[in-house]
């Protein structure tokens, strides 16, 4: 459930006539699936209860104090006035508006935790796919012998880890006692890729398994099928065999997969950045969302919807080249 | 779980005089069913192993380290630990199965009904679905989780939400390819009625897939009621629950780690199971 | 045939496997855990101001200078002395603007900025000199003008902590005396004065706008903010035009934002902060243990209660309430959530606040069957159900809840644990919408009315700390105790009001907590404040 969602209608270019009309589709859909993450936040956080103004003056606050800040904040209008409000903001300015917090733009704000989350998204991405590309040829490559028995035990293994509990083992291992690594925070530079080195393999842990799987998987298909029997009978070096073809072939599915845990860790660094101490995007969300930081949430969204339509674009465009049989008609 | 593509699983063959033979003759699947009875044996049986109540504290005798006595030793409330172990199980598995029910119907008539008709209803069911998606995962949990308050409910509510729409896209992707066969086409020319073709015949077809999927998605719950259960905001005291016995016991990981590290394993373990009938279940159709 | 052997080789993996992570575990914790924090549970109570006596360091020698970090669970968002009250921006106001008086760690009221003050005898002029030689960290001199812009401010604005004493005039006799006057006697104003939001700001804010100003804060304090995150971390640096000369020891104060308890932890044992402000009594034993840790604690200004709905249906009724009361096993509860690092409450004030009658006040005994005899007087004699509200994340209250509900469990209330998030909980009992919650009761300054008026007052807008408590008898003596000088008659008034609030439980105190921080034991020369604040003036950083 971790990795519920999926790229946005794989369907690709490939399909369409005209690379032009499916560039304007795609573009569409995109926009009001943004928009409809915008009108769906905007009410849902307003459904629960709570107000930001005692949030942040506090269980002591007098009455008048509390009036007075929802007038500042804007919250003593209707809903509908709050609204449009919100609309017009995000279409003039392109911003959902300010902090109630701390006052600060919400650009600005996300523009600060951004890069130490992409950094995490990129850094654990990348340690996933490496290892996950390792072992499914080792898997694969040695069907049913020993290191192939490993390999497959290992997703079913981990599938069952919570992301906080490994995180909290390897704090307690690799931070506190070995000291090897920070056990949290982030550092600036060099720093800050050396000290999110443990929160990269926590989420790679989460990423692994169905990487794993998927590509062994689909590698066994592709060593399996005659086009790769016939290779081999041309006496083709198996190393060419493996990197050329069963590879790229393989790979299609599993990007696939890839771009739908890239689009889950958009908003779900969150648990990790918490047990590390991190200030990313995760924890400011958790943050806001504890203060009714509206804005911010909003804010929040609208960048997890726009970065989730991106990378499903990339993916498909990705795959489109990757797909060997788009390369034979050109 | 996105790794058993269409083509391989054609559905179970109708004749299941054999069902329990190809059973006991796939032991990935024989071993995860094993697992999981002995955890819910012991789930049910529970009252009659132990002498104690889940909830009945000492507050003179605890954090108990594990003796003959208190086998996993006593929480901070002077409690059981093995006890209340078992006793999260049923709470979890409970709400596991339960939470998974209504998203996997929804999910596969949904999935069904945009792959079969396609056109606008393929359009508005992805389209939501891809609201969805690109909503932070952990919005829509923490909103839900604080509007209805810590607890199962909180649970339930966001898994009808989100739970469905992994059923959904596998369900579409079959159904789709099933469409496309001739019978299909046959069978509408003969007179019979969408809903009929849907449920008489595509659903057998597309039933054993979804059935994989459940298992690997079970998982996937689990952790996160586990992982709710760390925010904060699972399942609400004094009811036993593998999440908060680990946050809980995160206090005192130096001095008695087994307090949160048992209910870890015990997630891991039910995974480890879930994960087994599921591959087995998948190898098990495969074959035919 | 083959298959067979994968399966066994896969169960033979997957045992390997789980035996692994139960090692890794175990590796993880290994090593004091024999120690076990249950025998520990007792041993040290009281060690107030424990860091101040910390030796090492030879305090003439000892290196000056360094940083210190200090993990924060939550960011300053605002600088105003005047509009703001949560621990996040008053533990960080307090460093840069200073008040005419302050307290120390025993939670007495010393002069500050004033050298001297004086009371007149009706209770109606405060006359204070101000020290000579204050400057603001601009260079600037403190004069008695300023002291009158900013209590003025302090009064136009209100604000969360507005001042109570009825106010007639503040003057400033000469640069040096200021002088206020009261419509009538106040005797908590001197106390109410050495709150942080009675601090000494520059008179029309040095010139610059009021957002300027609060942006760019410039105050008596030991620290100058030097850069600030309303989100994150604050940087100050030291004010080198501090009163009390040479200090701070230290150049910069970091305040870390580190919102995650474990996570804080984990950072102060691996050296990454030199303390932490939140510090969870289960934790503390752990911190002390540590061969690089140690545990700065003080009384504290924190009353721990259960809180009951006198609108309630059944909590309107005196005998429930006490009932309740002798059902539930303090010292036990007190012993199994704090570790010692609390001690049970008897009255509704912590030791560490004056007139606190603990000693007097007779509270009700943990007796089950006097319980039981209890509830047969009131209406309910076969028992009722009710919800217990508690707010989710805090793992001392879920658990005090528990044991709560078992409490009620033993004569016939069966008690649900309503636990929900922080925003909503304090939605809820602004609303009355709860029948009985755990909450605690915070003094704002070392005197008893603090609690006290928050928490008996009807007609405050705390509503009896939302209990809708009313007794014309407590109204009357709370009143009295606010009129009335300090002394032995103030004294009595007290303890009588505390032993009506004892019998008739319109909350149960459970338990005083200590203040507790972690600290890195190469810190020297802390001083922990009974209101969680703490003083970083005579800090030194060792090897």
């Amino acid at each position: 459930m971790m990795n519920e969602g999926q790229v946005l209608n794989a369907s690709g270019p490939k399909k369409r006539g005209s690379s032009y009309r499916w560039l304007f589709i795609t573009a569409a859909r995109s926009f009001i699936v943004i928009v409809c993450v915008m009108i769906a936040v905007f009410f849902l956080i307003r459904i629960v209860p709570g107000d930001p103004a005692k949030m942040i003056l506090g269980e002591y606050a007098t009455p008048e104090a509390l009036e007075s800040m929802h007038h500042a904040l804007g919250l003593d209008l209707s809903l509908g006035e709050q609204f449009l409000r919100f609309l017009s903001n995000l279409f003039t300015q392109g911003d959902t508006g300010n902090s109630i917090v701390s006052g600060n733009s919400t650009r600005v704000l996300i523009a600060e935790r951004a890069p130490v989350t992409l950094l995490l998204i990129a850094m654990s991405s990348v340690l996933a796919i490496v290892i996950a590309l390792l072992l499914a040829t080792l898997a694969s490559t040695n069907k049913n012998k020993w290191p192939d028995h490993l390999i497959r035990i290992f997703p079913t293994v981990t599938m069952g880890m919570p992301v906080f509990w490994v995180g909290l083992l390897l704090i307690l291992l690799f931070g506190v006692r070995l000291r090897w690594f920070p056990v949290g925070g982030a550092g600036e530079g060099w720093g800050m890729a050396y000290s999110l080195i443990l929160p990269s393999i926590t989420v790679a842990f989460s990423q692994m398994p169905t990487l794993v799987r998927s590509l062994r998987a689909q590698m066994l298909d592709v060593l399996e099928s005659d086009f790769i029997v016939t290779l081999k009978a041309a006496q083709i070096p198996s190393r060419v065999i493996l990197f050329k073809h069963v590879l790229r072939n393989a790979a299609l599915p599993t990007l696939m997969l890839f771009g739908v845990n890239l689009s889950y860790l958009i908003g779900g660094t969150l648990v990790v950045e918490q047990v590390f101490g991190i200030k990313g995007i995760g924890s400011l969300l958790f943050s806001s969302i504890s203060n009714r930081d509206f804005p911010v949430i909003q804010g929040i969204a609208l960048y997890c919807a726009v970065a989730v339509v991106i990378i499903s674009l990339l993916v498909e465009i990705v795959s489109w080249w990757l797909d060997p049989r788009t390369k034979g008609k050109s | 779980m996105k790794t058993i593509s269409a083509h391989n699983l054609t559905g179970p063959s109708r004749k299941s005089q054999g069902t329990l033979r190809r059973i006991l003759k796939n032991p990935t699947l024989l071993g995860g069913i094993i697992m999981l009875a002995i955890l819910v044996l012991l789930a049910i049986l529970i009252p009659v192993i132990s002498p104690y109540d889940p909830s009945a504290q000492d507050l003179r005798a605890f954090l108990q380290p594990p003796s003959a006595e208190h086998w996993l030793g006593t929480d901070q409330l002077g409690r059981d630990l093995f006890t209340r172990l078992i006793y999260a199980a049923r709470t979890d598995l409970t709400i596991m199965v339960l939470a998974e029910i209504i998203p996997f119907c929804t999910g596969v008539f949904l999935g069904m009904l945009a792959g079969y008709y396609g056109k606008w209803i393929d359009n508005i069911i992805s389209l939501v679905t891809d609201t969805f998606v690109a909503f932070p995962f952990y919005l829509i949990v923490i909103i839900v989780a604080f509007a209805s308050g810590a607890g199962q409910r909180g649970i339930f509510i966001t898994f009808m939400l989100v739970g469905w729409i992994v059923f959904a896209r596998v369900t579409r992707g079959v159904t789709v390819s099933l469409r496309q066969q001739e019978w299909v086409a046959s069978a509408q020319t003969l007179g019979l009625s969408g809903i009929r073709i849907m449920f008489r015949h595509i659903l057998p077809n597309v039933l054993p897939q979804a059935v994989v999927v459940l298992m690997t998605d079970m998982v996937g719950l689990l952790v996160a009621i586990v992982t709710l259960g760390y925010l904060g905001i699972g399942i609400a005291p004094p009811t036993p629950d593998w999440g908060t016995m680990i946050s809980d016991g995160q206090s005192f990981i130096t001095t008695a780690w087994w307090l949160s590290a048992m209910p870890g394993l015990a997630v891991v373990y039910t995974g480890i199971a879930l994960s087994l009938v599921g591959d087995g279940l998948a190898d098990l159709w495969r074959r035919r | 045939m083959s298959k067979k052997y994968a399966f066994s080789r896969k169960l033979w993996v997957t045992g390997i496997c789980t035996l692994l992570i139960l090692v890794l575990v175990a590796g993880c914790s290994g090593g004091q855990s024999s120690s076990g924090s249950n025998e520990n549970a007792g041993q040290n109570t009281n060690q107030a101001g424990q860091t101040e006596g910390n030796t090492g360091a030879n305090p003439d020698q000892a290196a000056t200078g360094g940083t210190f970090v200090y993990g924060r669970p939550a960011a300053v968002n605002s600088f105003d002395l005047h509009n703001q009250i949560t621990a996040n921006n008053a533990f960080a106001i307090d460093k840069v603007f200073e008040s005419l008086l302050s307290f120390n760690s025993d939670g007495e009221i010393v002069d500050w900025l004033a050298e001297s003050h004086s009371v007149s005898e009706d209770g109606l002029t405060y006359t204070f000199v101000l020290r000579d030689g204050v400057k603001f960290s601009n260079g600037t001199d403190v004069t008695a003008e300023d002291a009158v812009f900013s209590l003025e401010r302090h009064l136009e604005v209100g604000g969360p902590l507005a001042i109570a004493a009825k106010v007639d005039s503040v003057k400033a006799q000469d640069a040096k005396t200021l002088v206020i006057t009261l419509q009538e006697a106040y005797t908590p104003f001197l106390s109410e004065l050495s709150n942080f939001s009675n601090g000494i700001i520059p008179k029309d804010f040095g010139g610059v706008s009021e957002e300027e100003f609060f942006k760019q804060p410039v105050g008596t304090g030991p620290f100058v903010v030097e850069s600030w995150d309303p989100t994150g971390d604050v940087t100050f640096t030291k004010n080198p035009y501090y009163w009390q000369e040479g200090k701070p020891y230290i150049d910069k104060l970091v305040y870390k934002l580190i919102e995650d308890d474990s996570q804080a932890i984990n950072q102060l044992k691996a050296g990454e902060v030199d303390a932490i402000e939140s510090l969870a009594l289960q934790n503390a034993n752990e911190i002390k243990e540590g061969a690089d840790t140690a545990v700065a604690e003080n009384g504290s200004w924190v009353t721990e209660q259960i809180f009951f709905n006198t609108l309630d249906e059944h909590f309107a009724d005196v005998h429930v309430r006490r009932a309740l009361a002798q059902a539930i096993d303090r010292e036990g509860l007190t012993n199994a959530l704090t570790f010692g690092y609390a001690q049970t409450a008897t009255s509704l004030l912590p030791t560490a606040i004056p007139y606190n009658s603990n000693d007097t006040v007779k509270a009700l005994e943990f007796n089950v069957e006097a319980a039981k005899q209890e509830l047969a007087q009131s209406a309910y004699p076969n028992g009722f159900s009710t919800k217990l509200l508690i707010a989710s994340g805090n793992s001392s209250r879920a658990q005090a809840a528990q044991i709560i509900q078992a409490a009620g469990k033993e004569i016939g209330i069966n008690i649900e644990i309503e636990s929900i998030e922080l925003a909503a909980f304090r939605e809820r009992f602004f609303a009355y919408d709860f029948s009985m919650m755990i909450n605690s009761g915070q003094a704002d300054s070392p005197e008893a009315n603090s609690i006290i008026a928050f928490q008996t007052d009807p007609d405050g807008f705390s509503k009896s700390y939302w209990t809708h408590y009313t007794n014309d008898e407590v109204t009357k003596l709370l009143r009295e105790g606010q009129k009335t000088q300090d002394g032995e008659e103030r004294a009595a008034t007290y303890a009588q009001l505390l032993q009506i609030l004892a019998d008739e439980v319109p909350y149960i105190p459970l338990y005083y907590p200590e203040i507790l921080k972690g600290v890195r034991s190469s810190v020297d020369g802390l001083i922990v404040l009974p209101n969680g604040s703490l003083r970083f003036e005579e800090v030194r950083i060792g090897q």
